[in-house]
């Protein structure tokens, strides 16, 4: 049928394949891509590989590798052959995360007021109070419309029977945005008739949304608000998002250096003087957000800006504290909380979760190490895990021994076999590739889903961790309607 | 606009514009010494040793080169990164200035900045040896290209009057070093200049010097081919229509800062524009003869120092963040630099703002 997928193999009683049914023939979704990518040869490909890499190169498009002095910036790699999602899967995606997102959403807002479920005794109160995300310093403190998270990214997985799964929620500052709008331009310029066969969901839209998102926030009842980015600065990993989401939205990207806090009220530095800011989309942890209350080290935030915002004088998005409820202990309370807050069964499920601080859950662990993948609570991008499959024996006594240590801090999931879709390694080869999604949820008024999300792919052969710091790279994510 | 992207748009065009005039003095002391005809004299430490005065660090090039010769010099200028001001430096500080506001700037004035940057990393020494020409013309190209696409693509906001500011501030500085320089070495000890016998290597060299300004067939319009040292000077000191003469340049810098403060001729509204008020008002009723009157040097040397100053006030005024007051007294200590004699006080970029930026660095991001 088609010689690029000649020698694909799919392992149907393993893993789910997006793109070939147990029989070995195309989704119906992915007949035209199949047929289209069957007739190019591998000149062809190289050429668009071309067309891609030059653009990623030109526009500056690079993410920051920690712990590694040469070449610390890298081009996001990126893969030719676009993920399709097909609108009733996505009917479904949209609906759960919309739920989950809501009432991820009451549950700050009661744990930041009266705490009802903890009384309640639905959520163990040790393991929020106890958690480092909690901010107790801003219990009554309501931000404004009484939203939390403006801004998510929770990442969904599919299994072997192809289920979607949630296996992470990111509520603090997620990332990614600009690579999933990068990557459709891209996509764009290198495949521009395939991309008119399909009719794919438009995502230009999304900074526009983001900025409307912002501004329903504005505490102040000023006509036209003031919106500014805040950005740890050029070395951080993120910059060129932050400063890609600035441009686009057409405000200003800030450091910390160039606001500054006077009678409560935030300013901007400028060439005629201070101006005021009423919303700041913050890509600054809590932590470093204001020396004077969190870390008195940081250089990265703006004295006296908790105060302002506890006076009501300036938004921030996300609100303060809601890592609390991106906790790795918490994710597996949240089909409760979906239960607790709104009466409704979640629409997507959990992966199955271990706590290591529940005495019979933590011999669970500890005896089945070989084949969990073990998680601490408040580390991301791939850091700080292991995964027990892949592990040695005594990478895992020392892990065992950090868990006795400090069990608050872990949990353990079974290795899920992520789903897989056809991909270019590195050197060239088509293969198999395992792939998980993070749609973008923004929450003003109402909660809205985007149609779209950051595919992102396991481009080294046989991994799991799909973390673009751990050799992972993404793919153009469509969302078409039938 | 913030006084940081202010900040960083004036920069990343002082250092391109740094970048090429760096690039045209090698150029050109290439081209001269082809002209001079004599192949044994191409690595005479006298034809190199200059090109590091202009650029005014001998103790620094000597630290680390045993001798003045094609080869070190031209490593020194183009590649050695322990170098602030050599192209590959200055590429990369014009860069990290852009980056750092990216967002303000159009994509093409980035993807030009990053063009150059890409090049000069994957160049190497031989190549430039093997062809210096179209090395350099590579350079000189990318600059114009930038500024092209600056010309184009970016709205008049203040913004762009900045970026004019820091082009033509450092445009200024680089003419009045190379006439400096250049005049040092030419010029017979006691003469006044007046009575000057031009022998065939002294004319070849005043052309060299015309040349790395792009201005030989501008000069020839005007003075056809009397190429006497008065002449040229007065081309390059005072002409009010050539481009890259310090007069022109001042101007247009003057002109600049009026846009953004609202100051016009008779009326100034701040420190800066007093400054430059009072050099282009200098540079405009000056003779030649008024040059000679304490020395040519010295006439430079107080451009040189008034540009100083000017970017200091510059600093202080748009770019210093509106820091609570700072007292007369504390200024020598809020700033990294002010006015050494004869040292290259306001040079670099603030190392106020280079020292936050270092800072900026460790926040673990989630991916």
């Amino acid at each position: 049928m088609i010689r690029m997928f000649e020698r694909y193999e799919t392992l149907p009683e393993r893993f789910f394949d997006e793109v070939l049914s147990a029989d070995g023939l195309p989704r119906e979704h992915y007949g035209i891509m199949m047929q289209r990518f069957g007739q190019f040869s591998s000149d062809d490909i190289r050429t668009r590989r071309q067309i891609v890499n030059i653009f990623f190169r030109n526009q500056g498009i690079t993410f920051t590798v920690y712990g590694v002095e040469e070449g610390i910036e890298r081009i996001f790699p990126f893969d030719l052959i676009p993920r399709i999602i097909p609108a009733w899967e996505w009917d479904l995606i949209e609906r759960g995360l919309i739920q989950r997102i809501t009432a991820l959403n009451e549950f700050l807002s009661d744990l930041y007021s009266r705490q009802q479920i903890l009384k309640d005794r639905v959520v163990p109160a040790d393991l929020v109070l106890g958690s480092p995300h909690f901010r107790r310093e801003f219990v009554g403190v309501t931000p404004p419309l009484g939203v939390y998270i403006h801004v998510t990214g929770s990442d969904i997985i599919r299994d072997a029977r192809g289920n979607y799964l949630v296996l992470e929620d990111n509520l603090r500052t997620p990332s990614g945005v600009s690579y999933m709008l990068q990557n459709r331009q891209a996509m764009k310029r290198a495949f521009p008739v395939l991309f008119d066969r399909y009719k794919v969901r438009p995502i230009e839209n999304y900074p526009q949304e983001l900025l409307r998102t912002l501004q329903e926030i504005a505490p102040t009842s000023r006509p036209d608000p003031n919106v500014v980015v805040l950005t740890p600065g050029i070395y951080n990993a993120a910059y060129f998002e932050h400063s890609f989401l600035a441009r686009q939205m057409g405000v200003e990207l800030t450091e910390g250096r160039d606001l500054v806090v006077n009678n409560n009220k935030v300013y901007t530095r400028t060439t005629r003087g201070l101006q005021r800011v009423d919303v700041i989309y913050r890509r600054v942890d809590d932590d470093f957000l204001d020396p004077l209350v969190f870390r008195p080290d940081s250089k990265l935030g703006v004295a006296g800006l908790i105060n302002a915002y506890r006076k009501g004088n300036v938004a921030l998005a996300n609100a303060i504290g809601t890592g609390v409820a991106d906790d790795k202990v918490i994710y597996s309370f949240v089909p409760k909380i979906i239960r607790y807050y709104l009466g409704e069964d979640p629409v997507l499920d959990n992966v199955e979760t271990w706590l290591a601080s529940n005495p019979k859950e933590l011999k669970h662990i500890l005896e089945n190490l070989e084949s969990l993948v073990v998680k601490a609570a408040n580390e991301s991008g791939g850091y700080g895990m292991l995964v027990g499959p892949e592990s040695t024996q005594e990478e895992r006594d020392r892990f065992a021994e950090k868990i006795v240590a400090n069990p608050r801090n872990y949990i353990a999931q079974p290795t899920i076999p992520l789903s897989r879709h056809p991909s270019f390694f590195g050197d060239g080869d088509l293969g198999a590739c395992h792939i998980d999604l993070r749609p973008y949820v923004l929450f003003g008024r109402t909660p809205a889903i985007v149609p779209w999300g950051l595919t992102r792919v396991a481009l080294k052969r046989g991994s799991l961790v799909v973390n673009s710091s751990q050799g992972g790279g993404s793919k153009d994510t469509w969302v078409i309607d039938e | 606009m913030l006084s940081r992207v202010a900040e960083s748009l004036f920069w990343m065009s002082r250092y391109f514009e740094r970048a090429e005039n760096t690039a045209r003095f090698l150029d050109v002391n290439f081209n001269m010494l082809l002209d001079l005809n004599d192949i044994t004299a191409v690595d005479h430490p006298n034809y190199w040793s200059p090109l590091i005065m202009v650029a005014g660090e001998p103790e620094l090039f000597s630290a680390q080169y045993p001798e003045y010769n094609a080869h070190t010099v031209t490593d020194y200028l183009v590649f050695n990164k322990k170098n602030s001001n050599s192209i590959t430096s200055s590429i990369g500080m014009a860069r990290e200035n852009a980056r750092s506001v990216i967002e303000s700037i159009s994509s093409e004035m980035w993807e030009q900045v990053n063009n150059l940057y890409h090049f000069l990393q994957s160049a190497s020494p031989q190549q430039v040896h093997n062809d210096p020409y179209s090395f350099y013309k590579e350079i000189k190209n990318a600059s114009h290209l930038f500024q092209g696409i600056t010309d184009n693509t970016f709205s008049r906001t203040e913004g762009w009057d900045f970026i004019q500011i820091g082009k033509y501030l450092e445009r200024a500085d680089n003419a009045a070093r190379l006439i400096d320089v250049k005049y040092h070495l030419l010029m017979p000890k006691n003469s006044a200049g007046h009575d000057f016998v031009h022998d065939s290597v002294e004319i070849i060299q005043w052309m060299a010097v015309l040349k790395s300004c792009s201005a030989l067939e501008a000069f020839r319009k005007i003075y056809l081919s009397r190429i006497d040292p008065d002449n040229i000077l007065r081309f390059l000191i005072l002409d009010r229509s050539f481009p890259r003469s310090i007069a022109f340049s001042i101007c247009s810098a003057q002109e600049a800062l009026w846009r953004i403060s609202g100051s016009s001729r008779h009326r100034y509204a701040n420190k800066v524009d007093r400054l430059i008020g009072k050099m282009e008002a200098g540079l405009s009723y000056s003779t030649v003869e008024d040059m000679y009157l304490n020395g040519l040097h010295d006439f430079l040397e107080n451009i040189e120092q008034g540009l100083v100053k000017i970017g200091e006030q510059i600093h202080l005024l748009y770019f210093a963040y509106h820091t609570p007051k700072i007292e007369p007294e504390d200024v020598s200590e809020a700033l990294p630099f002010t006015g050494i004699a004869g040292g290259r006080a306001n040079w670099s970029q603030s190392q106020q703002q280079q020292q936050q930026t270092l800072h900026a660095r460790p926040q673990p991001v989630r991916t």
